[in-house]
């Protein structure tokens, strides 16, 4: 553990920006709204910003992306594969822990089943995270109800923890050790571990207010929706609400669902480019099929799956977690009214009239 | 173990094959015999019966399709219905042409459970394809089987997918029966006529130790179902092929999830208990 004062602490940022492009938090001037994005200067990044409107999952996996150009002379008959997913390194700075662990179910999924996907890994491999615990709730947070913070506990280069006039500086990795050294920065004892579970005392204590609602039942509701006990009138007022926006999968960030589509490039005559693409289950195209079938075609059958994959034990075995990481932002940006909160609470409510 | 492959599987980058043959089947359905560019793709290529790949038309887009050649002594191939923009672009290609192959993925059929069991094969029209690898390699291990019957219908007697093949299965194998039906009155046809379940009397299936394999559009399937199980076959004696939007094949996209599972990986091959568990429509 190592100490940094509060008004060097972007000076890590500064470190990496030599090797890395830096991502960071950072309140946008004229709407007051917080983002998570590439910095051009590092000193716009704003470790007091509430949690950005969006998730960091870009840098990992981008809303669109190249995974593949070919070019096919029909003429000749030749065609010529190029695997073109060339990733710069990123740094991703002040990331909150929810966010963190929104990634590591990326991890798991995409590198961590039958098949590992090169794309991600090949951003993911070069990637330096350092993490921001949070010492207070924002208003849409549960993370607590989801095991994933307020504070950081693992999948971390760096982590800081807000001390007062320092920051705490945990290395989780040989990488974010050697930078804390390079850096020369102090080292921290016993007192300073005693301030931090302090303060991740005070913290959870934030929490409280918004959490208390579905702390207790989330399990609860994972167990009835794992074993299908969840009642059918409840997917279908949730699918009643649904706009079929996709905005809850957009700002997700354990979210991964994708399109593919080829499509012709300027670069040359005859070539193609392969772009993945962010897709929303809730759309009605998700699963029809060439042809016209579509498996899937009422709106609840389609909402019922992101309620089942954020809150059911058999997706939680690919993420090794719950895939809801309690960032609160499907709550906050879902025009129709069923964020994860407010589909416990529905749920909750089904099993209580029940009996 | 051949550059660009992991245990016989093409993951990520397409192998570019030519099309040696194409092979009308019935309307808007041609089979396509393909050759890897690259001889190392072709001798280690590793087949199981119930799989599908996922083929590249250069230009227009991957799709998945079924794999209907047997895992042994058969000629590489994928029979393909003309149904939407990628696919078409595919019935426009002639033979010296291009495409991109990846796969084999998914699980495949349970042979070694299956041993010695009666084996009852129902298809409705192209639901042949996803079928025609095991029947092929059922009949070439014949003796490993019990009674095998091979039940297909179709529209007219135009819309029987793999004529040869029929040939073949109907030419008197011991134990190996091949029965076809119509669905209307067709001038000349002197067969059965009446959905494919209706073969399921006439050919006089077993019930004892056998097990069922049903491929067909989901009427179809749902009626067969329906009879087999009236007829006393258990659901976990009852397999069938899922079929899905795919767009990437390895687990990934989640563009095939059905209930907990993802056909990709998990599937195609189910048996009908782990349909109905799946909570999902066909
Ligand atoms: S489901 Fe909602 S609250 Fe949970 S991680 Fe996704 S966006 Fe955040
Ligand atoms: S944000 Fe709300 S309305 Fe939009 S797709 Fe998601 S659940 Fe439906
Ligand atoms: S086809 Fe992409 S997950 Fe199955």
């Amino acid at each position: 553990m190592f100490l940094i004062k509060k008004s060097d602490v972007l000076k890590l940022a500064q470190e990496l920006s030599k090797d890395y492009q830096v991502y960071g938090p950072f309140v946008e001037k004229t709407s007051g709204q917080a983002f998570f994005d590439k910095v051009a200067d590092v000193a716009e990044i704003s470790l007091s910003a509430p949690i950005p409107s969006n998730p960091p999952k870009q840098a990992v996996f981008p809303q669109m992306e190249r995974i593949l150009s070919y070019r096919y002379d029909a003429a000749k008959k030749a065609a010529e594969m190029n695997p073109d997913y060339k990733v710069v390194p990123k740094a991703l700075f002040g990331l909150r822990p929810c966010d963190l662990n929104g990634m590591l179910c990326l991890d798991r999924f995409f590198m961590g089943q039958e098949f590992v996907d090169d794309v991600y890994l090949a951003h993911r491999k070069s990637m330096f995270i350092v993490t921001n615990s949070c010492t207070t709730a924002f208003k849409q947070c549960l993370c607590v109800c989801m095991d994933s913070g307020p504070f950081a506990k693992e999948g971390f280069d760096l982590n800081l923890v807000d001390l007062g006039d320092n920051y705490l500086v945990e290395a989780g990795s040989d990488k974010g050790k050697a930078l804390a050294e390079k850096m020369g920065l102090a080292a921290a004892g016993d007192a300073e571990a005693k301030q931090k579970s302090a303060a991740l005392d005070k913290a959870i204590k934030t929490f409280e207010p918004v959490a208390i609602d579905n702390k207790a039942w989330i399990s609860r509701v994972i167990n009835r929706v794992t074993t299908g006990f969840a009642r059918e009138d409840v997917w279908e007022y949730v699918g009643d609400q649904c706009f079929e926006c996709g905005a809850c999968t957009f700002v997700c960030p354990s979210c991964s669902c994708f399109n593919v589509v080829d499509v012709s490039s300027a670069a040359c005559d005859g070539c193609t480019d392969r772009l993945r693409t962010w897709d929303s289950c809730s759309y009605e195209g998700y699963a029809r099929m060439a042809g016209g079938h579509n498996p899937r075609k009422p709106v609840e059958d389609r909402r019922n799956k992101r309620f089942f994959c954020k809150l059911s034990y058999s997706q939680s075995k690919k993420y090794l977690r719950p895939g809801c990481v309690g960032c609160g932002r499907c709550q906050w940006v879902c025009p129709g009214d069923i964020g994860i909160p407010n589909v416990v609470t529905y749920v909750r409510r089904e099993i209580t009239k029940q009996g | 173990m051949s550059e660009g492959m992991i245990n016989g599987k093409i993951v990520t980058i397409p192998e570019i094959a030519t099309i040696e043959e194409i092979k009308d089947e019935i309307r808007d359905v041609k089979t396509f015999y393909l050759k890897f560019d690259r001889k190392e793709i072709n001798d280690n290529l590793k087949i199981m019966s119930g799989q599908f790949i996922m083929a590249t038309i250069f230009g227009a887009g991957e799709f998945a399709v079924s794999l209907p050649p047997s895992p042994e002594n058969d000629r590489f191939h994928i029979t393909v219905r003309a149904v939407g923009k990628v696919t078409r672009a595919l019935h426009a290609l002639a033979v010296g042409d291009k495409v991109g192959i990846r796969g084999p993925f998914g699980n495949g059929f349970p042979f070694e459970e299956l041993k010695g069991k009666n084996i009852v094969y129902v298809a409705g029209g192209i639901g042949l394809i996803p079928l025609r690898s095991s029947i092929v390699h059922v009949l070439q291990h014949k003796k490993d089987f019990g009674d095998v019957y091979v039940l297909l219908g179709a529209r007219t007697p135009e819309d029987h997918m793999y004529k040869e093949n029929l040939k073949e299965w109907q030419g008197g194998v011991p134990g190996f029966n091949c029965f076809l039906s119509v669905d209307i009155e067709t001038p000349g046809w002197k067969g059965e006529v009446g959905f494919v379940h209706t073969l399921l009397d006439k050919a006089k299936i077993p019930i004892e130790n056998t097990v069922a394999f049903v491929c067909g559009p989901p009427v179809m399937f749902n009626t067969v179902i329906g009879e087999l199980m009236k007829r006393g076959l258990s659901d976990e004696n009852i397999y069938s092929t899922l079929e899905r939007h795919m767009k990437c094949g390895i687990g990934k996209c989640q563009h095939c999830a059905v209930g907990r599972t993802l056909v990709c990986t998990d599937g195609p091959v189910y048996t009908f208990r782990q349909i109905k568990t799946l909570g999902e429509q066909i």
